[in-house]
């Protein structure tokens, strides 16, 4: 249910008229022929002068009964008019169970609707502490005594100055002030800071301290168990190896690889002698056979020469 | 109270409006071009600027980023003059946020390179006091590698030496690492032997901060700083020797921090200060509280030093002197605590 405005807006924020305005013309509805634009001062619907007679109700009025059952008539009609346009006018059906109706508006921009009418207020004030200007001496027929006079005026500006004075002091010192309680904070600051690295670094060297003892301590530890483990293996290893030689040995003499001193002996020294001694018995006897061969030989010669001599 | 004084008899002012219309009409001024019209409206507003209620309405309108125009003027004088008006500015607390949020940090530091010398000394000053605020010392962080190439110059006087170590000891109190990795340890142990008190009393407080990680304890190691920091711990001024106190507290933690300090024999002198401070009792509060801080730093060193053999040795010779320490009729009771943490070092056994 929204209102529709009838004044557009320019965008330079004038209105503009739906309707432009025009001087009213006597033109139309009534009986009388249309005169040209009139003057309003002369229009016949204008009414001039007092207006006051036409409220009071005239005497006569009363008078006629059926004037008034008439216009009580009227008035019946009316309402009973109005009822009937109410009702033929068509009214949204009332709301579901559950559910209620609201008025929205569906214009493009919302208008905020409310009876507050925003208001500000601006107010001005002459300065509270404006010197109220020094009014001018009066002097009327009597002799001017100077000291008196400037008395007020000397109050006010020594007054002023140690005022202002005592403002500049004041900065100082709270300056200063606040330097002071600096410096003694830092101070605190300082003093237990530097006992929190204290012991920050305390903490740090016996850490390490504690650390490097332990490493050492690891380290002999690791030593030990490295010699008891060197110990065991070289006592295995004897034991292992104990067995070893003599299976070698063994194994070596039963495969052969061992010379036997005595055939060695016999191979070296025995055997060459007799071979030697063979050798020499087989060439005596070689040279006794070749020499019996060679007396064999001769004799055989003689005698066939003995034969061939003969023979001549 | 209003202070509208009008600048009437003085020709170097501009003249200053009635009541809320004084600063903003000011600024309106300032932002017209003539040189000479921006320095007189700057001096009427850093008169103004003494009063708490204008500096809060300037705060509070917005025209800071106004000023940024006249960080980069030609006139060395309005650069100077501006500078003035933030060094007011970062008086109060409200000005000094202002300030930060404000991004008028970076046109600031550079004008640390102006030619003028005026207008980098209060620079320095406007610097120094940010570092009121913690979160000043945040933002300068990043500005710290130029400090620590302003460090270098020699030719600076001693204020602008003084507010420089002061803001590079307070940024690095927050974090030490990019004043340590410019090379911090070197150019403030320079410093460190400086002609005038203030300047090595803002060094040492400085090599302090900058040897409170431990990169920074190694590097003060290495680069033999330590020698003259034994020396500072006999000079008159007890803040110096509170800070170099410091300085070797935080650099004995390390083991080659105690190594040189036993070299250098610094336990005697640090226990000479001890003494030193028993004699003195009767001094009035302040002076007492300007010691405590001594004390306490020397019982701190003396504790770590009590871990290396030799350090125990030679304090197990003085135990008498350290148990008188810890007694209760010291009415500190950092220093009660600091003294009785000491005698229980050196006669640790494991």
């Amino acid at each position: 249910m929204a209102s529709a405005s009838r004044s557009r807006r320019k965008p330079s924020g004038d209105c503009i008229f739906a309707s432009r305005p025009r001087p009213v013309g006597t033109h139309g509805k009534y009986k009388e022929a249309p005169d040209k634009h009139v003057n309003i001062i002369y229009d016949r619907r204008i009414v001039r002068g007092n207006t006051f007679g036409q409220l009071v109700v005239p005497t006569t009025a009363q008078a006629d009964p059926a004037e008034i059952q008439r216009q009580q008539e009227i008035k019946r009609k009316a309402i009973a008019i109005k009822r009937a346009q109410e009702q033929c006018r068509a009214k949204t059906p009332e709301a579901l169970q559950g559910r209620k109706h609201i008025d929205v508006q569906t214009d493009l921009y919302l208008e905020e609707l409310s009876n507050i009418i925003v208001a500000t207020d601006i107010e001005s004030q002459t300065d509270a502490f404006l010197d109220r200007p020094a009014s001018p001496l009066f002097i009327p027929a009597k002799l001017f005594d100077f000291d008196r006079e400037v008395q007020p005026v000397l109050e006010v500006l020594v007054g002023k100055t140690i005022e202002q004075s005592l403002l500049e002091v004041m900065e100082e010192e709270e300056l200063a002030c606040l330097m002071a309680q600096q410096r003694a904070f830092h101070e605190l600051r300082n003093i237990h800071l530097a006992e929190v690295q204290h012991l920050q670094e305390k903490e740090r060297r016996h850490r390490e301290e504690k650390e490097r003892r332990i490493a050492q301590q690891e380290e002999v530890l690791e030593k030990e168990r490295e010699t008891a483990e060197k110990i065991a293996a070289r006592a295995y290893t004897k034991q292992d190896l104990a067995d070893l030689v003599p299976a070698a040995f063994t194994s070596l003499r039963s495969n052969g690889y061992f010379d036997d001193p005595v055939e060695t002996d016999v191979e070296t020294d025995f055997l060459p002698w007799l071979m030697d001694e063979v050798n020499s018995k087989l060439e005596r006897r070689f040279t006794a056979r070749q020499l019996l061969d060679n007396i064999i030989h001769d004799v055989a010669q003689k005698r066939l020469e003995q034969f061939k001599e003969p023979e001549t | 109270m209003s202070r509208d004084t009008g600048a009437g008899p003085d020709p170097g002012r501009a003249p200053v409006a009635f009541g809320l219309r004084a600063v903003p009409r000011l600024f309106e001024e300032l932002q017209q071009p003539g040189s000479g019209s921006r320095r007189r409206a700057l001096a009427s507003l850093c008169g103004l600027m003494l009063d708490p209620e204008r500096l809060h309405q300037t705060v509070r309108g917005g025209f800071l980023e106004q000023l940024k125009v006249l960080l980069k003027d030609e006139d060395p004088s309005v650069r100077g003059e501006t500078c003035k008006l933030l060094h007011l500015l970062s008086g109060h607390s409200v000005g000094r946020e202002a300030l930060l949020s404000s991004s008028l940090l970076p046109p600031l530091s550079q004008l640390l390179d102006d030619q003028s010398s005026s207008c980098r000394t209060n620079v320095h000053r406007v610097l120094n006091r940010l570092t009121l605020l913690p979160a000043g010392a945040d933002a300068l962080l990043s500005l710290v590698p130029k400090l620590m190439l302003k460090l270098k110059e020699e030719e600076e006087e001693e204020e602008v030496q003084v507010l420089l170590l002061s803001t590079l000891s307070c940024v690095s109190r927050l974090d030490a690492l990019p004043a340590l990795s410019s090379d911090g340890v070197s150019l403030v142990g320079h410093k460190l032997s400086h002609r005038s008190p203030n300047v090595r009393r803002e060094a040492a407080a400085a090599m302090m901060a900058l040897s409170v990680p431990e990169d920074g304890k190694r590097q003060v190691c290495e680069k033999a700083v330590l020698p003259v920091v034994v020396g500072l711990l006999q000079e008159e001024d007890v803040e110096i020797q509170a800070n170099a106190a410091g300085v070797i507290m935080y650099t004995v933690i390390i083991t080659a921090g105690k190594q040189q300090c036993l070299d250098l024999d610094v336990v005697p002198v640090l226990l000479r200060l001890l003494s030193n401070q028993r004699r003195e009792e009767d001094e009035e509060a302040q002076r007492r509280r300007r010691r405590k801080a001594l004390v306490v730093y020397t019982l701190r060193a003396l504790t770590s030093l009590a871990e290396a053999p030799d350090g125990r040795r030679l304090l197990l010779e003085q135990l008498p002197l350290l148990e008188r320490q810890s007694e209760a009729t010291e009415e500190d009771q950092d220093i009660q605590r600091a003294a009785q943490t000491l005698v229980r070092a050196v006669t640790w056994t494991p």
